[in-house]
């Protein structure tokens, strides 16, 4: 069961380059038996209940991009060279050149890459990074930390001294003339405004969804959007929301004793994902072969791939490889860090300049806080109307700017998904929300955990806590008075389309000791402690809107199950999810479980074309024809989809095997004929320890019922392709005389041991393009109630007790659901407390930035022993997995700014609050 | 350069010329090709890279290598992550690391794992009271940084191990 180290899934690009992309499986450093990722027989009372990666994790496997050389890999010469990554730390001067003259001449590179390199070879920037991969002399560089040059060397020992010369001497970059920052627009600006209709049931007068979403289009002098309509004939779409945008600000402005109205800036900082394994890649040009091959960790597997193929396509024939050959290892962390970022273009780049040799390229930390794409720092103004007589929220208004650095990369994005969630867990008639994502000079900021809506119902959070103190209501019954409940409609105008949870995890919140014990513990804080409690409640949207999913399910004659998918493991468990969705669907644990793999699906044949999130509704209609089209074929493993949709094909394909394979097999076994009343009751059998298990008949042992599925030829593997657009596009196929309907919108099947074969659907439905106005239909809740305890005068804070209470639908796997809800209660505490990155010049893009200064929560930072992690039980026994990676660590932040309130009387509104702060408010 | 011999996970190494200030890191990972052992801040800030070094005494410590030169480790005897199974068996600490999903990405793991290896092998020596063993395993593993799990179930893990087997670790 041993997977072979590199299969290969080959297609032809547009450009005429041949990908390859494959999983890179573990290279073990001892000699554990069966697959790598398993436990093996010697470990068999951790078969079934642990990790697939847990033993490869706790031998030392080569599991990582940066644990790979080129020794370690089959075929390739022996000797690994380095490349080094040269960052500007100046964004404000000319840059004029590296002075290597001022090198040791033991630190000297083999070869030197720059932006003329790049131009003489016709190498161009994938659209996703546009600007340029290095700054050309004579230019003052787009942002700090931007690559200047790419120095390679045949040797470690000169590599690692350029290295470290080149931190410690920052005259070795050149800095000319004074030219102050480049500008650049806006990377997005949008305004989302909903006036509801006079009754929850009466439609909207003014929702996104309705009129599509809006751009003001003028810009003042300082590039900031002009967001009053203005009196021209352009922009019509726009001043038609933005006139109903400007009567909501009224209203929050007019002298209205009636209306409680706070008005509150709010600023949160930069951070950094911080996963712990620095980004690396290494790379081989096969000249002779026209084969460039790479180690790659990315969320973004074939993301990765298109940007290559991008960047290469129209290279001159030396540097233009006819092959691309990538492989995928797991992460040492993503946290969406590794969604879409540009290093794998730059380890690209090191192997194609030093062609024929392996060249690794690796960034130190220091590196990586410089070059690794950062949080968005957000600038938000919050004004929130509520009726004093009942409570109720009358209206809300924000207005968002976005520090997106010196390259879009997501901003646009994360500005959409901040401002959307602007409006928090509640049912609010008028919202009007504007939000700008500006370009600046800083180090680039894109995806990560929460993606806006960490900054942005932070806000809420603690604005409803000052409303309910101010109008002396219980905090947790001002929120019961505003939840938007199941129905109701988003501030973009669409209802979620999930369960809400909300009131359950206000309840528990409610009756949970902290809260229900806040003013006695207040009152017996011993002297020299200020105590405080505080809670929030907070959802989050999981899906992109354009989310796909691949799988690969075979059963053997012997019962053995392996199972491949596309999803990348980030430390997230997600093979180890897929293999239980899988499992319960086919009575074993999987003996195979590999993830990561985009190469095993050929036989589906998948084509696609167009942008899934812009493309019209005529466009799709004509496209999905082909009945090989999907709307996208794989997506980054991101925006908590784990759960929900990268377990989905592998489940379906799994389904298809047990319906179509193993059902009929036992119903053979058990003597049952065609006709008889039993023979379409599938629903009802069960496994249970090995054994299907069906009423009034005798127990069959699952490997008894796939060896007579191989006998009979019924269908013993399944892949499928399944994707999402705030729904799940559905397709029937024709399978043992029937048209067997599901959702997904590709299949292939296998019978008995004979081949793949494609199925063509006999009908589908793609999630309709309008869908694509929506801002949250998928979403998932969570509460957290914290106790603190400050001291007085030292400002030192502890997290006395804290409880989490979520929902996650179907639980797959509980340790990694509790396990992922610690993690991000203990990001959720960084986050408020601990960590920050300054702006600009005194930020990461000076290369001076470590964990010395970068301050992430340790252990004794956190209520190790009073963390309760409480999690909700599904709506009924088929709900379906819902995303809540991101949304555990939400609340987290402003429940410790409201109890921080508690303890102090003092509202922080900027992070992280830090002892020295809190002293100046509790002196 | 300085001819470097020492002793890793039982087996003898070297003589190897390296550099004076090539670090202990890169001379696991890059010369002798062990990257178990991981690099994660080059500053001994998130303890990723400890291996144990045991001293002819009898007892071990942890050590950063991402700070300390390669040679400083001349003639000394060291595990590291890749040494604690034997013949394919997991060690009582690797299996409760694995059964109660103690890391995620599992980058920090073996850091974690040398580390309580090393606070097992005290407690064996001197023994606590069980009501000092949270505290003494907050002390032994707070070095070290995880940005995955919030650290709850490393900390479960090692506590099982030593209540596993009171008699040996506890008084």
């Amino acid at each position: 069961m041993q997977p072979t180290r590199r299969e290969l899934f080959s297609w032809v690009a547009a450009s005429g380059i041949t990908l390859g992309l494959s999983r890179l499986s573990p290279a073990a450093a001892l000699p554990f038996e069966a697959t790598q990722t398993l436990p093996g027989r010697a470990n068999a009372g951790l078969i079934g209940r642990a990790r697939i990666d847990g033993i490869a994790k706790v031998t030392g496997a080569k599991l990582y991009a940066s644990d790979f050389r080129a020794a370690d890999m089959e075929g390739w010469p022996a000797t690994t060279a380095h490349a080094l990554l040269v960052r500007a730390r100046d964004a404000s001067h000319v840059y004029e050149g590296l002075n290597l003259d001022a090198l040791p001449a033991q630190a000297q590179p083999t070869k030197v890459v720059g932006a003329a390199d790049i131009a003489a070879s016709a190498l161009r920037t994938p659209p996703f990074y546009a600007g340029d991969l290095f700054c050309p002399i004579g230019q003052t560089p787009l942002y700090l930390g931007q690559p200047v040059a790419l120095l390679l060397f045949e040797g470690f020992d000169a590599y690692d001294r350029a290295r470290i010369a080149f931190r410690e001497d920052k005259a070795l970059v050149r800095f000319g003339a004074e030219t102050g920052p480049r500008t650049g627009p806006n990377y997005a600006a949008l305004r989302f405004t909903r006036i509801a209709g006079p009754t929850p049931e009466a439609p909207d007068i003014y929702s996104p969804l309705q009129e599509g979403w809006i751009s003001p289009g003028f810009t003042e002098g300082g590039g900031r959007p002009i967001w009053k309509p203005l009196p021209t004939a352009q922009g019509g779409d726009y001043a038609k929301g933005a006139t109903y945008g400007e009567e909501i600000r009224a209203l929050l402005a007019a002298d209205n004793p009636d209306l409680l109205v706070l008005d509150r800036a709010f600023n949160t900082q930069s951070v950094d994902p911080m996963f712990l394994e620095p980004e690396a890649g290494l790379g081989w040009y096969e000249e002779a072969a026209g084969a460039l091959h790479l180690v790659l960790g990315v969320q973004s597997p074939f993301e990765a791939a298109e940007a290559l193929d991008y960047m290469l396509a129209q290279a001159p024939a030396t540097l233009r490889p006819t092959r691309l050959d990538l492989d995928f290892a797991s992460l040492g962390g993503g946290f969406g860090g590794r969604d879409h970022t540009p290093f794998p273009l730059y380890a690209g780049l090191a192997a194609l300049f030093l062609p024929g040799k392996p060249i690794r390229l690796a960034q130190d930390r220091f590196q990586q806080f410089q070059g690794g794409v950062k949080r968005h720092a957000f600038q938000m103004r919050s004004q929130i109307g509520v009726d004093r007589a009942t409570g109720r929220i009358a209206a809300f208004a924000a207005d968002h700017v976005l520090d997106g650095g010196g390259l879009a990369n997501y901003s646009p994005s994360v500005a959409v998904v901040g401002a959307t969630a602007a409006a928090g867990i509640y049912d609010i008639p008028k919202v009007d929300v504007t939000t700008v994502a500006e370009h600046t000079r800083g180090v680039p900021a894109g995806s990560m955990r929460g993606y806006g809506t960490l900054q942005t119902m932070t806000a809420i959070e603690t604005l409803i806590d000052e409303a309910a103190t101010t109008l002396k209501i219980d905090p947790i019954d001002l929120r019961r008075r505003n939840l938007l409940t199941a129905g109701g409609r988003t501030m973009t105008g669409n209802p979620w389309t999930v369960s809400v949870r909300t009131p359950e995890i206000l309840d528990k919140l409610e009756a949970h000791p902290i809260w229900r014990d806040r003013a006695a513990k207040k009152a017996a804080a011993p002297a020299g402690v200020r105590v405080g409690t505080g809670v929030a409640c907070c959802t989050k949207d999981y899906g992109t809107g354009a989310d796909c999913s691949l799988g690969r399910v075979e059963i053997g004659p012997d019962g053995r199950v392996t199972l491949q998918a596309d999803a990348v493991e980030m430390g997230n468990g997600i093979g180890t999810a897929t293999a239980r969705r899988v499992a319960a669907i086919l009575g074993q644990s999987a003996d195979a479980v590999t993830v990561a793999r985009i190469d095993m699906y050929d036989a589906l044949g998948l084509v696609t074309s167009g942008d899934p999130y812009a493309m019209t509704q005529a466009e799709q209609d004509a496209a999905a024809k082909n009945p090989r089209w999907v709307p996208a074929i794989s997506s980054a493993t991101s925006a908590s989809i784990g759960a929900h949709v990268s377990t989905q094909a592998p489940a379906q394909a799994a389904r298809i095997i047990f319906r179509f394979g193993l059902w009929p097999a036992a119903l053979d076994l058990w003597g049952i004929k065609a006709g008889d009343p039993r023979e379409f009751l599938w629903e009802e059998a069960f496994w249970q320890d090995g054994f299907l298990i069906m009423s009034g008949l005798p127990p069959l042992a699952q490997t008894a019922i796939a060896a007579r599925s191989h006998a009979m030829k019924g269908i013993t593997g399944a892949m499928a392709h399944a994707f999402s657009r705030w729904a799940w596009a559905q397709a029937a196929f024709p399978l043992g005389g029937l048209d067997w309907a599901a959702d997904i919108d590709a299949l292939a099947v296998r019978q008995g041991d004979g081949p793949f074969e494609v199925i063509d659907r006999s009908f589908v439905f793609f999630p309709p393009t309008d869908y694509n106005r929506i801002g949250t239909a998928f979403t998932s809740s969570c509460g957290t109630a914290v106790r603190v305890e400050i001291s007085v005068p030292g400002g030192e804070i502890r997290i006395a007790q804290a409880y989490s209470v979520f929902e996650c639908g179907e639980i797959l796997v509980p340790e990694l659901v509790e396990g992922q809800a610690q993690g991000g209660f203990a990001m959720g505490v960084g986050y408020a407390l601990l960590e920050t990155l300054p702006p600009f010049e005194d930020g990461p893009g000076n290369g001076q930035w470590n964990l010395g200064d970068y301050v992430v929560a340790r252990a004794s930072d956190l209520p190790l022993r009073h963390l309760q992690i409480e999690v909700l039980p599904p709506v009924s026994p088929k709900e379906p997995p819902k995303g809540m990676a991101e949304v555990v660590m939400i609340p987290v932040v402003p429940a410790l700014l409201n109890a921080i309130y508690d303890a102090t009387g003092h509202r922080f509104q900027s992070l992280p609050v830090t002892p020295a702060m809190l002293r100046k408010v509790i002196a | 350069m300085t001819a470097l011999s020492l002793t890793i996970n039982g087996t003898p190494h070297g003589p190897i010329e390296v550099r004076d200030d090539l670090s202990m890191n890169d001379f696991l990972r890059e010369v002798l090709g062990m990257t178990g052992t991981k690099f994660g801040c080059g500053a001994a800030q998130c303890l990723s890279c400890v291996v144990i070094v045991d001293d002819p005494a009898g007892t071990s410590t942890t050590q950063p290598t991402c700070v300390a030169p390669a040679v400083s480790f001349n003639g000394k005897s060291i595990r590291t992550v890749e040494g604690h199974a034997k013949a394919g068996q997991l060690t009582a600490l690797q299996r409760a690391f694995v059964a109660h999903y103690a890391f995620q990405c599992g980058y920090c793991t073996a850091g974690f794992l040398n580390e309580a290896q090393v606070l097992l092998e005290r407690l064996e020596a001197a023994p606590i009271a069980r009501a000092g063993l949270e505290q003494a395993i907050l002390e032994a593993l707070d070095g070290h940084l995880c940005r995955c799990s919030g650290y709850v179930r490393y900390h479960e893990a090692v506590r099982d191990v030593v209540l596993a087997e009171p008699s040996r670790y506890l008084l």
